[in-house]
């Protein structure tokens, strides 16, 4: 499967008449994206905020991030299976607005929404706060029940960043990327000496608002396959979940994940990247056996020599984490965790779960515990009603001059358990 | 907790769904639960078949508390 990568380089963004794009500035038309927010039934209130690097504003509680993207050739549209029809995705071609985003947010679904500063000193723990967004605030109707405003939220999002992206399409793109996996025997032929490498990529699926989507495919019902690393980049994975904002893996992050752009990296150097096991985080005991058992199984039935593991959330998540790290181990394949850590704010407590003797080699992503002080912002786009019931907030945690103290837990991909930030534990 | 309890002398089961986590933090008694979101029940069984269970969880719990035990023990039944 190949796929060119079209990034279109946005470095500015503005309301206009028309939804476009023009010398790196994307016009969004608010109204448009109003009334199709509002199409869905579910939601009464629907407004468009635009939000800059640099600006002092603080974007709160946000529900997801999601790079507007569209297909220009090949099978499928975006999204596939939730708001597009379902076909294989993840060749031809797909052109990306990078640098913009689009940003749910609004009156909170769950309690484990995040926030996004984009200037300060807490502009630095997210990716977000370098990009520019455009924000849609949502507000569910009162008798909605909490999965049904989820929803609504989710394909609200979906929708408008598929609407911005289709201003893409006609678009010289910057900068044009191609990824290439090829059928596995033909795959493990092109590079014979080089070690084969694969992705297990664990999706959050404990339920009661933690779920992803694979092709429209609850993950907790699914069990582990295999798949091209492209199709990701088409929107084959969505995110629904409302983990832990520190760890959450975006639909931005599932785009544009950043083991699969290293793995290709080093494709045909010095690995032979053979592609992408998908698993899931189950509550139940019986899911997880099942799951990594599957997972162990499929990484030797693809002949891997090595792989990479990463988790989206913490707690018993890490006991999928550490079971799917020993049983590849136990088929003789080298194995490395990528995850972040909560060892408590003195960092005196156990920093994951749970651990195996297997779990040799561990990339952190940082100690999503520590407290920062996050000063007041001219202007809050969503509210700040819900910060201390916020995963990383607590009592005492708002201020009355709208500055916050809480954990950087609660700001947005702070310590993603995939890498795409710059934070790491380290023991002293 | 259950090792700090333990420590203070008086013996503790660990009711719970995830078994590596109760292995990890050493627990010595413990009985396996249902899931992590209704560790005590099933929502999936009809009022009695719920109540039977919890019933038959919480038997073994106690039966896992007279039980002398040499080291870390599930109590699968």
């Amino acid at each position: 499967m190949k796929l060119e990568l079209g990034k279109i380089m946005i470095k500015d963004v503005q309301f206009g008449e028309e939804t476009k794009v023009e010398k790196g500035t994307l016009y969004v038309n608010k109204e448009k994206i109003k009334e199709m927010v509002l199409e869905d039934k579910r939601l009464i209130k629907a407004d468009v905020e635009l939000a800059r690097p640099g600006e002092s504003v603080r974007i709160a509680p946000v529900k997801d991030v999601i790079e507007p993207r569209v297909k220009v050739e090949g099978n499928g549209q975006v999204f596939p299976g939730i708001i597009n029809k379902v076909k294989t995705v993840g060749e031809g071609r797909t052109h990306a607005l990078v640098g913009s985003n689009v940003v749910t947010c609004g009156k909170i679904v769950g309690f484990q929404e995040g926030l996004i500063d984009m200037s300060g000193p807490t502009a630095k723990y997210t990716p977000f706060s370098k990009t520019n967004n455009v924000c849609v605030v949502i507000e569910g109707r009162e008798d909605l029940e909490t999965h049904e405003y989820e929803e609504a939220g989710r394909l609200a999002g979906l929708k408008v960043a598929a609407y911005i992206g289709e201003a893409g399409k006609k678009v010289e793109p910057d900068e044009i990327v191609t990824y290439e996996t090829k059928p596995l025997l033909e795959q493990v032929a092109e590079y014979p000496d080089l070690p084969k490498v694969g992705y297990v990529h664990m999706l959050q699926s404990q339920g009661l608002l933690h779920d992803t989507y694979y092709y429209g495919v609850d993950a907790k019902v699914m069990v582990p396959t295999f798949m091209y690393p492209t199709e990701m980049m088409d929107g084959a994975i969505v995110s629904g979940n409302c983990v832990a904002p520190c760890d959450k893996v975006t639909t931005f992050h599932h785009f544009n994940n950043p083991v699969i752009e290293d793995l290709y990296e080093r494709h045909g150097k010095d690995i032979n990247f053979i592609g992408v096991v998908l698993t899931n985080e189950n509550v139940w005991l019986m899911d997880k056996e099942r799951s990594s058992d599957m997972t162990a199984k499929l990484c030797r039935h693809l002949g891997l020599d090595g792989v990479i593991i990463t988790e989206e959330g913490y707690g018993n998540p890490d006991t999928d984490l550490m079971m799917n790290c020993q049983k590849v181990a136990q088929e003789d394949i080298d194995v490395v965790l990528i995850t972040d850590e909560f060892p408590g704010r003195d960092g005196k407590s156990q920093s994951v779960a749970d651990t195996v003797p297997e779990a040799d080699a561990l990339v952190s992503c940082g100690n999503g515990n520590v407290i920062e002080y996050f000063p007041p912002m001219d202007k809050v786009i969503g509210t700040l009603d819900y910060i201390e019931t916020m995963i990383g907030g607590y009592e005492g945690s708002l201020k009355e001059d709208g500055s916050i103290e809480a954990e950087i837990q609660i700001i947005i991909a702070s310590t993603i358990a995939n890498g795409y930030n710059t934070l790491a534990a380290k023991g002293y | 907790m259950v090792k700090e309890i333990e420590r203070a002398g008086i013996p503790v089961v660990h009711l719970a769904t995830i078994i590596p986590i109760s292995l990890t933090i050493g627990a010595n008694r413990i009985v396996p639960a249902v899931s992590i979101p209704h560790p005590l029940g099933n929502p999936k069984l009809s009022y009695k078949e719920s109540k039977e269970l919890r019933k038959e969880l919480v038997g073994r719990a106690f039966k896992a508390l007279q039980t002398e035990v040499d080291g870390q023990t599930v109590f699968e039944n």
